[in-house]
């Protein structure tokens, strides 16, 4: 085996202690370690960004409760933080396109997802447009929603491209939703994605969900930025 | 727009830059060609950039395509994302005489190794400069340089290190004002619209194909090119049928060494400095524990008295590892760089500036980078990142400027290596070599 961040070779020797502990290990320690997961006692509920002990909720999920009266997403899990590390990490998985690393994700995302989630939630990843997809091979959320042996609703399109740039809050907030659904759907529904920014996005593809006939959408995220 | 411009090029669809329509009529025309990502033959898997063959590096994407993980970093090249190599007009370069503005004047022994280069270049041959640091190489190239402008000939100086290709290049444009350039390496923006002169990372060489008329390879012995058997490859691949290749390095791995030895190469080794001082010849200092405790936070007396010892003079410290330099950095409260180090470029330039008066480091900046009136010392000099070729570019740090050509560098150490004797003998012989020459 070789890590697949450093290419160094990972064949470790048997130990009685990782005979228990039997892991699919596919990156060095090393380069495991260089990842920070998201921690803290003060995070908000809902989104899992860092507030001060007073509060509950960020400000984005504040506005959310309070200015529109209802929120479509119920919760939001993330795994790790954004840092320097993740940043080039995904650069070479997104934007590179170097597929192979979405299994360095694999145990922390299965992790996760049995320990926030039931199995019978429906796993939706985020689209990409078409010509996004074509450029880069893949959709990335949905090779992270394939970590979780569940099946996949790909019933999310993207009406117009990702761009999400220069915006106002308020006009992130408000702003068109990117998304139509092309069938219905029922239940517990799980958006993956890749990255939790200021969740406007998911919100968007979850209100689409909901449209649709949704009881509730939550998300799970790789990254909370 | 000048289709000659492209000629030489091997790249991706989107790196061609072309709008679909001409990229289109290109291909009809069979100005450009495809080539495939990636080949199987004979149960072997090769990229066709990189040439990795090596499975490890090899990786899938969703519909079972292999793709290279090896050379990903410049675009990915997969069964389903192939080259494009040039095969239309041959860009023809305009000839420019008297292109080199530099004024200055070679030493005797520069001025037989840019006859030597001049002669290469018009023979299409090989040739392996073996010089000293600071021997003044760049000056050495300038004649060789002017005779390929003049005839019209592409030349490549190619280098495994940025920090040589970002040095270097500034220095050549004030020198050859009339010749259009570009510097190519990871993250440089410009682009190469067939210029008179490239000077690259030897990495960059994996987009040519059947580009150049002359390459010469700096550092020819240096990190990543000695190790990674694609990018000879790929110097050879970006080189025309006729051409002539040029090594140059101060250290010759054993196959140079060997060739040279067995008359394959031309060799013109250049034993002295551009200021004829001789080479400063390592001090050996033992100390008993010194990695344990190095690791302790302890340091050693014979550390501090070497500190003490420079009385204001400027210094570096080597270091074999990252976490080594780190510590090291706490207990003297010295800042440190290494090559991940987000303010290696700031810390530098410090150093360089006299705003800083000792930087801890790893081996980035054994060579290329060089600082007028240093002492060097070099901290578990018997660890095995300390190679000869890294011990003989180390102690090439000091004693680099005409006005202060002398300078202390110190090995300090466990238990002696073949690496440090050897790094020593080599000072030893060139300096008698040079005494010869004189
Ligand atoms: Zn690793
Ligand atoms: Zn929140
Ligand atoms: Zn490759």
């Amino acid at each position: 085996m070789h890590c697949l961040i450093c290419f160094r070779d990972i064949t470790e020797a048997t130990t009685w202690q990782n005979l228990w502990t039997v892991k699919e290990k596919n990156i060095c320690d090393d380069c495991e370690s260089k990842f920070e997961k998201v921690k803290g006692s003060t995070l908000c509920e809902k989104c899992m960004k860092p507030v001060s002990e007073e509060v509950n909720l960020c400000g984005d999920c504040y506005e959310w409760q309070e200015r529109f009266q209802q929120d479509p997403l119920i919760q939001n899990v993330s795994i790790f933080t954004y840092n320097d590390y993740m940043k080039d990490v995904m650069a070479c998985f997104k934007y590179r396109g170097d597929y192979e690393l979405v299994h360095v994700f694999k145990e922390a995302i299965k992790d996760t997802f049995s320990e926030h989630f039931k199995h019978s939630f429906q796993l939706v990843p985020i689209p990409l447009s078409d010509e996004r997809l074509s450029e880069r091979g893949f959709n990335q959320a949905e090779a992270l929603a394939q970590l979780i042996d569940l099946p996949i609703y790909n019933v999310l399109k993207r009406t117009h491209s990702e761009k999400q740039s220069k915006k106002s809050k308020l006009e992130r907030l408000t702003s068109k939703n990117p998304f139509r659904a092309n069938h219905p759907i029922s239940g517990d529904v799980l958006i993956i994605d890749d990255i939790y920014t200021t969740g406007t996005t998911l919100r968007q593809a979850a209100q689409t969900l909901i449209d649709h006939g949704a009881t509730t959408v939550s998300s799970l995220t790789l990254i909370r930025s | 727009m000048d289709a000659n411009q492209f000629s030489g090029k091997l790249l991706l669809k989107h790196e061609w830059n072309l709008d679909d329509e001409l990229f289109e009529l290109w291909l009809q025309k069979k100005w450009i060609q495809e080539v495939p990502g990636i080949v199987r033959k004979f149960g072997v898997t090769m990229c066709q950039r990189c040439f990795n063959t090596e499975k490890k590096y090899f990786g899938l994407m969703p519909g079972d395509i292999t793709y290279c993980r090896k050379c990903v970093a410049m675009g990915r090249l997969s069964e389903r994302e192939p080259l494009y190599r040039w095969s239309g007009p041959e860009n023809e370069l305009e000839p420019i005489p008297n292109s080199c503005a530099w004024e200055g004047k070679l030493t005797p022994l520069q001025e037989e190794a840019a006859h030597a280069i001049v002669r290469t270049i018009q023979t299409k041959k090989r040739l392996l400069i073996s010089a000293v640091c600071g021997a003044g190489k760049t000056e050495m190239l300038y004649k060789g340089i002017e005779y390929a402008a003049e005839h019209g000939l592409r030349l490549c100086i190619a280098t495994p290190r940025q920090d040589v290709v970002r040095e270097l290049a500034p220095r050549l444009r004030r020198d050859f004002p009339s010749l259009t350039s570009a510097a190519l390496y990871g993250d440089s923006t410009e682009r190469d619209h067939g210029a008179h002169l490239v000077i690259a990372t030897t990495h960059q060489m994996l987009r040519y194909q059947n580009a150049f008329d002359v390459i010469i390879v700096d550092e020819v012995d240096a990190f990543p090119f000695h190790k990674d058997r694609s990018l000879p490859k790929a110097v050879n691949r970006a080189l025309k049928p006729k051409h002539a290749l040029i090594y140059l390095t101060a250290t010759p791995r054993f196959n140079l060494k060997l060739q040279t030895a067995l008359k394959l190469i031309p060799t013109v080794s250049i034993p002295m400095r551009y200021h004829e001082h001789p080479l400063p010849v390592p001090t050996f200092k033992r100390v008993h524990q010194l990695e344990k405790q190095l690791q302790a936070y302890e340091l050693p007396k014979l550390i501090l008295d070497w500190i003490e010892e420079r009385k204001g003079r400027r210094f570096l410290l080597f270091t074999p590892t990252i976490e080594l330099a780190q510590t090291l950095s706490q207990s003297l409260s010295i800042p440190y760089v290494h090559s991940e180090s987000p303010d290696r470029k700031e810390l530098v330039m410090k150093f360089r500036t006299h705003q800083l008066n000792a930087l801890i480091t790893t081996t980035i900046l054994e060579r290329g980078v060089t600082f007028p009136s240093i002492d060097v010392a070099v901290l578990l000099a018997d660890h095995h990142v300390f190679d000869e070729a890294a011990l003989v570019q180390i102690a090439g740090r000091v004693g680099r400027s005409a006005d202060d050509p002398t300078g202390d560098i110190t090995f300090f150490y466990e238990q002696k290596t073949n690496a440090m004797v050897a790094a020593r003998q080599y000072t030893r012989i060139k300096n008698k070599e040079a005494q010869r020459k004189r």
